[in-house]
């Protein structure tokens, strides 16, 4: 039974091998270059916006660049650099085609070359290449997760939160660029310092104020690598909520009809710490009073109508501050930490529902399965939500095989997808679980969705009842076996 | 003389007496003799007399024998034998014929053959249209004929067992349903952090438990200062299912724990019964009545993860096995009892209840003169194997051979081998001297005996009564001497409601029971007339003991409705006229059948409105019974007490989570070596669900560490900073009521806190000091200055008068106005306290930056002026260096 349990998983390993390779190049295709790579000066940004938001708890920047081959040759590699710090919180890279959205996604992954270097390139592969002199406006856009700092760091408990965060005013970038313009938009107009700088041309010094929104630039032509730092500091009188670890669990059961669920958060709040410690009272107060406040209170999971048996636990035990509302239009999960969530708090916990498999799931004429899940169902806040780690792990019927996977998230940010084996409720050879690791993802991307697909012959999905049948047989026919045996001596010879 | 008396009539005959039919036997003889003379000498004409005078003489003797055999039957009556001729002659076979009791009585192999294999009777149904008169009569053949066989009666008795094991695990299930699958109280909490730990490290590195994360810093040689059994049962449970891929979170063994083995004590229960009496319905009272007596179910609900929800199953069985020993002077049965002693006495300290019962039992024996080899066996074998069981917990050790309260077993083991010794001895020399040597050798050996014991307590091998031991014989003995013990609520004497909650109709069913084992009086039933006079005498000192109790109330108390059921339950009703004759008939026999005194005259209830009537009345008592037990568990029995429920005005119910919430947050959001001082009721709640070391914990292995909290927290600031700073505590946790009217908090409990402390510190902690002139316990405007400045006091009501209006702060607890400007705390500060204010948490300031005290530092942050250096001369405070 075990090396058919073995057999099975290499099987499904292999094919998992072969559909990696065929939609998703992202996991371990970085190039390995030498350390002294430079990225040749083959393009200039003829034009580039820079649009920094910083509305959320994460920082989402667009970059929308024209650039020009200047090249003799046609060119298809287009670098970013980025800090070596940046490096690490950077996900949700996309870059698309302004003028032809049909384009579709460009590949854009990190290059490997010199692992102390300061400065980083994401590789963005044109998938045509640009003739000599040809202009294309490209659409690159990301996410940065733990980009701000509370400044000042501890505040008292009824004060408002504000937050620090630098960056470049000029936009980085390996090519030179002749015009550029950095726009970043606040989540309210409140912001009590930014650096400015000396204007040019007819502005008199940067940024400009408009409501919520700074500009600056448009700055003339800057060669390659400039930087000009800048901070902001603006009030965020948010949660600032960050997930360091999400492990989800999608186990999809054919004999139940049923897809459960389970989210195992880990979530901090990375705000300004209390200066004294938590007042019940003035918190009881605030409550009435001045209900907005940078403690996270709530959390609202706007889940798959249909949805239903939600749980909400943490380590304790059950938490009985949550609420659900399923109706034929929305399946709301309302849930209330046990305690308000300060900066420098911390709070773990785990919630999970079910619903009707053949919401998700369904039957392909060639007889194969294709389910398909969201990859993330975090909670809609209008802070946002980031995620540092996430782990998704589909759990297949016992016996399932040929598992395939695509995704709609940036294949930057999915670091390793695996099929591995889960043993749980009388499994005999386990479960096909196809994990998927991400990294450095928000909640923009909640709704992104997760195909398998995966063939489930009927002889796996009658194992297990043929097993236990069989074992409960053979345990009542060895019972009765012992019983029948005399193991007394017999006084009375016959 | 009477020669033409012609024919003699028999019946004229009775009315003579003696001398006068040996008279006129004399007669009747010459007569027959002259008439033989003349029958040779001449041709007479009488000669056809003779034949008539025969007869005559043949009447007479007849009635002489008769009225001889009637006199002697007088004479002999109530005597003990019967001469040979009077008794009923019959045939050679029938007076060899056994007994009808011999003759039905079969060994056990048959029976166990009987019951498993028994012939199969087939039968041509003969189809026949019902008639009216056949229907009615149907129904209650029907129900004489169900059962009737015996794999159906065994097959019924494996379902109704069966649905009992499955009602008293679902009657305990209401704290599930209603709140969650959580472990409940306080040491539960302990015993759940304990099993998770062995889950994840192993049995030896369980074994070698050293948890420095409890009494800080001490800290708890966990691994052999506690009872496994319980924990490495789950273990095992948890591993078995995990091999079978079943995933089953540890937590939801433990919660479910107590309710599966309440489920096998029912079973327990039922076998023991059925040693008891023959009827099997007894049994399944027994196990119906242990399924859901409250008593028992006070500490097996869902959740109640505490050494008593195996242990009772353990005590059950053991005594089971040990009658089972004790009737068949079985090894096996008694080595069976030494195992589950032995399981016993590693899952509950309870286990010296049934190491003091079985010697008393063998000893109750033995004073009855039953002294048998039986005995012999199954007490020598238990105790031997039994007490190197036990010693094999490291928790126990040498306990069995070295303290008094295991003393009895020993002495009576010894006093077994005497017997046995003597045994031999009478049946090797002649009576006469066997009497000297006796009692030579009998006293002897108890002299030496009682001075060895003597002897080797004074000298210290054997450890003398401990105090809980004395607590048991003097109830107010705690209250004074150990304030730890009495400070618990279950250690209070028993009050008198408490039986009747506990135990309703079981309790005055009990002493019925117990009589009619006094009636049958075996040695099965001697045991339970001792178990059930203990039982009574501890549950009567101490509420908690109610729990050894149960079982012995629930095993008469079924005895006693067996027997109620079994006489009115008969369904075989003769019908009162049909039963006349029968009687009738009965009677003639008897008088036949002569002087026969074993003839009981028979009784019985033939009225059937009679019998329905007891019958009824016996059911609406059950069902009363049910009512209550199921009303209890639900009420009283089933509240976590971590969380806590009440209604919202629309009649929902409302959570109040404040335990956990505050819990949590101290997991979450401090180091993970802060440690809390708390007092030590809350000790394993931090340690199983904040994970934080604690200074206390229900343990209370160290009494002064407990006196040292108490002392800190009943003292000025002043005092208690110095002790906290060297205990390295971090956090403060108190209990607060006074918000929701929470009844279990410190206020409430502080005057045991203090007493605890004063027992310590005599001098720095005075009881009397909390009370007023008058002698009341206060919190408001009245209450004592040692109070209002105890740190218990300020961290209690700090900062609560800002929830309220000015001068308007109640607290609802205590019914109290509170003064209108609450405490100060100069040395610790707020740090979370939960939604309902149950929980408050206190951290302990460090030191002063600048070197001032915290009185000072607190004084100048609230803008007064510095004191003067010559009024600081309070109580010390902290020199470091």
């Amino acid at each position: 039974m075990k090396t058919s349990a073995v057999f099975s998983a290499l099987l499904s390993l292999l094919s998992l091998a072969s559909a990696a390779g065929a939609d998703s190049k992202s996991s371990d295709s970085s190039t390995t270059l030498p350390a002294t790579f430079r990225p040749p000066q083959v393009f200039k940004n003829a034009n580039l916006v820079h649009v920094i938001s910083v509305e959320k708890n994460y920082v989402k920047e667009n970059i929308n660049v024209l650039v020009q081959n200047i090249d003799k040759a046609a060119q298809h590699e287009y670098f970013v650099p980025f800090a070596a710090d940046q490096m690490a919180r950077l996900g949700g890279v996309e870059v698309k085609d302004r003028k032809d959205s049909s384009a579709g996604p460009f590949v854009a992954e990190a290059v490997e070359f010199d692992q102390e270097s300061d400065i980083q390139y994401l590789r963005i592969t044109l998938p045509k290449p640009l003739a000599p002199g040809a202009q294309q406006t490209l659409g690159i856009s990301y996410y940065l997760l733990k980009a701000y700092k509370p400044l000042p760091a501890s505040i008292k408990q009824e004060d408002p939160q504000f937050l620090s965060f630098s960056f470049s005013a000029y936009c980085p970038s390996a090519y030179t660029t002749t015009k550029q313009k950095t726009e970043v938009k606040f989540p309210s107009s409140t912001i009590p310092d930014y650096t400015k700088l000396p204007g040019s041309g007819d502005i008199q010094e940067f940024p400009q104020k408009q409501g919520s929104k700074l500009t600056y630039g448009p700055f003339d032509e800057k060669p390659a690598g400039a930087t000009q730092p800048v901070s902001v500091r603006f009030e965020f009188n948010k949660p600032v909520t960050h997930v360091s670890h999400l492990e989800r669990d999608i186990e999809v059961s054919h004999w139940g009809g049923n897809v459960a669920f389970e989210e195992r958060y880990t979530l901090h709040h990375r705000g300004a710490n209390l200066s004294s410690l938590f007042n019940r009272v003035k918190w009881q107060q605030s409550q009435y009073y001045a209900p907005n406040t940078f403690a996270l209170k709530e959390m609202k999971f706007p889940l798959r109508v249909g949805s239903a048996d939600p749980y909400y636990t943490d380590v304790i035990g059950n938490v009985s501050t949550s609420k659900f509302r399923s109706n034929k239009r929305e399946a709301l999960l309302e849930i209330k930490p046990r305690y308000p969530v300060f900066g420098g708090w911390k709070y773990p916990f785990t919630i999970g529902w079910n619903s009707d498999a053949k919401n998700f799931l369904r039957k392909t004429a060639a007889g194969g399965f294709v389910l398909n899940v969201p990859f993330l169902e975090g909670p809609r806040q209008a802070e946002g939500v980031e995620y540092e780690q996430v782990q998704v792990r589909i759990i297949l019927p016992e016996g399932a095989e040929n598992v395939q996977y695509h995704t709609s998230v940036p294949a930057q940010s999915i670091t390793e997808a695996d099929v591995e084996i889960h043993r749980t409720f009388l499994d005999t050879i386990g479960r096909t679980a196809l994990v998927i690791k991400a990294r450095n993802l928000v909640d923009d991307f909640r709704d992104r969705e997760l195909v398998v697909t995966y063939d489930y012959p009927l002889a796996a999905a009658l194992r297990k009842p043929l097993i236990v049948f069989g074992s409960a047989v053979a345990l009542f026919v060895s019972a009765w076996a012992v019983g029948n045996l005399e193991l007394k001596f017999d006084a009375t010879k016959k | 003389m009477s020669k033409s008396s012609g024919k003699v009539k028999a019946g004229q005959l009775w009315s003579k007496n003696k001398d006068e039919l040996t008279k006129q036997l004399g007669e009747l003889k010459t007569e027959l003799s002259q008439l033989r003379i003349q029958k040779i000498v001449s041709s007479g004409t009488k000669l056809t007399k003779i034949h008539d005078i025969r007869k005559s003489i043949a009447r007479v003797l007849t009635v002489i024998n008769a009225k001889q055999r009637a006199q002697l039957r007088l004479f002999y009556k109530n005597k003990k034998y019967l001469p040979l001729d009077l008794r009923a002659k019959q045939t050679r076979a029938i007076r060899r014929r056994l007994s009808p009791e011999d003759a039905s009585r079969v060994l056990e192999k048959t029976k166990k053959r009987q019951t498993h294999f028994p012939q199969r009777k087939f039968a041509v149904k003969h189809h026949q249209p019902p008639t009216q008169a056949t229907m009615s009569a149907d129904p209650l053949q029907v129900l004489a004929s169900a059962g009737k066989g015996e794999s159906t009666r065994g097959l019924l008795r494996v379902i109704i067992l069966a649905l009992i094991a499955g009602a008293a695990i679902a009657s305990r299930l209401f704290s599930v349903i209603r709140f969650e699958s959580i472990i409940h109280e306080f040491d539960p909490w302990f015993n759940f952090r304990a099993t998770k730990y062995l889950v994840a490290n192993g049995f030896y590195n369980f074994w070698d438990w050293f948890d420095d994360r409890t009494w800080h810093p001490l800290g708890r040689v966990t691994g052999g200062t506690l009872y496994p059994g319980l924990m490495v049962t789950s273990g095992v449970i948890y591993h078995a299912l995990r091999a079978l891929t079943i995933p089953v979170d540890i937590r939801n063994i433990c919660v479910l724990l107590a309710p599966a083995f309440s489920g096998l004590t029912a079973v327990a229960a039922y076998l023991l019964t059925n040693e008891m009496t023959p009827s099997s319905s007894a049994g399944l009272l027994a196990a119906l009545f242990m399924g859901i007596a409250p008593g028992y179910i006070s500490r097996s609900v869902a959740g109640s993860y505490d050494n008593e929800a195996i242990a009772i199953f353990l005590l059950v069985f053991t005594f089971y096995l040990w009658i089972k020993a004790l009737k068949q002077g079985s090894m096996l049965w008694g080595a069976l009892c030494a195992l589950f002693y032995g399981y016993m006495v590693a899952s509950w300290g309870g286990y010296a209840f049934i190491t003091c019962l079985l010697p008393l039992h063998a000893f109750v024996l033995v004073c009855m003169g039953r002294y048998s080899t039986r005995l012999y066996v199954a007490y020598t074998t238990w105790y031997a194997l039994g007490t190197l069981a036990s010693m094999q917990i490291p928790f126990v050790g040498f306990l069995p051979v070295k303290t008094s309260e295991h003393m009895p077993a020993l002495g009576i083991f010894g006093f077994l081998q005497l017997l046995a010794f003597l045994d031999y001895v009478r049946s090797a020399i002649p009576s006469r001297q066997f009497q000297t040597f006796l009692w030579l050798f009998a006293g002897g050996t108890f002299g030496l005996g009682l001075l060895g014991l003597v002897v080797a307590t004074s000298a210290g091998f054997i450890a003398p009564w401990s105090g809980r031991f004395y607590s048991l014989w003097d109830t107010g003995y705690a209250k004074i001497h150990i304030p730890i013990i009495a400070s618990v609520s279950e250690h209070q004497p028993t009050a008198w409601p408490a039986f009747f909650f506990d135990l309703n109709m079981l309790i005055w069913l009990f002493p019925v029971g117990v009589y009619l084992c006094f009636q049958q009086l075996a040695d099965e039933h001697v045991f339970i007339v001792v178990y059930a006079l203990f039982g009574s005498y501890f549950a009567g000192v101490m509420v908690r003991l109610m729990l050894t109790l149960t079982p012995v109330v629930c095993v008469a108390a079924a005895i006693a409705v067996s027997t109620l059921l079994d006489t009115y339950l008969s369904v075989k009703t003769p019908k009162p006229e049909a039963s006349q004759p029968a009687e009738a008939a009965e009677g003639k026999k008897a008088a036949k059948s002569g002087l026969k005194s074993t003839n009981k005259p028979v009784v019985g209830i033939y009225a059937v409105w009679g019998k329905s009537m007891m019958v009824s009345a016996l059911a609406v008592y059950l069902l009363l019974f049910v009512l209550h037990c199921t009303w209890v568990t639900s009420n009283a029995y089933s509240s976590p007490s971590v969380v806590l429920a009440s209604r919202m005005p629309d009649g929902s119910q409302h959570i109040i989570d404040d335990y956990r919430e505050a819990y949590q947050w101290l997991r979450q959001n401090t180091r993970e070596d802060a440690k809390i001082m708390s007092w030590w009721d809350y000790g394993y709640q931090i340690g199983g669900m904040a994970d934080r070391p604690t200074l206390v914990d229900n343990n209370t292995w160290n009494n002064t560490h407990i006196a040292t909290v108490g002392k800190a927290m009943s003292s000025r600031e002043e005092v208690s900073y110095p002790i906290m700073r060297q205990h390295e505590v971090d956090y403060v946790l108190v209990v607060f009521g006074g918000l929701l009217g929470y009844s279990g908090d410190d206020i409430n409990k502080f005057l045991w806190m203090v007493r605890i402390a004063e027992g310590i510190w005599p001098d720095e902690v005075s009881e009397r000091a909390f009370f007023t002139q008058r002698g009341e316990y206060r919190v408001d405007g009245e209450a004592t200055e040692t109070m209002k400045n105890s740190l218990m006091y300020k961290m209690s009501y700090y900062n609560y008068n800002n929830l309220f209006p000015a001068g308007q702060a109640v607290d609802r607890m205590r019914q109290a106005r509170l003064p209108e400007v609450g405490p100060t705390l100069s040395t610790m500060e707020e740090a979370f306290t939960s939604e309902n204010w149950i929980i408050r948490i206190y951290k302990v300031k460090d030191l002063d930056n600048l070197g001032r005290d915290h009185m000072s530092a607190a004084a100048f942050d609230r803008g007064h002026k510095k004191k003067k250096a010559t009024k600081k001369r309070g109580p010390r405070s902290l020199r470091v260096d």
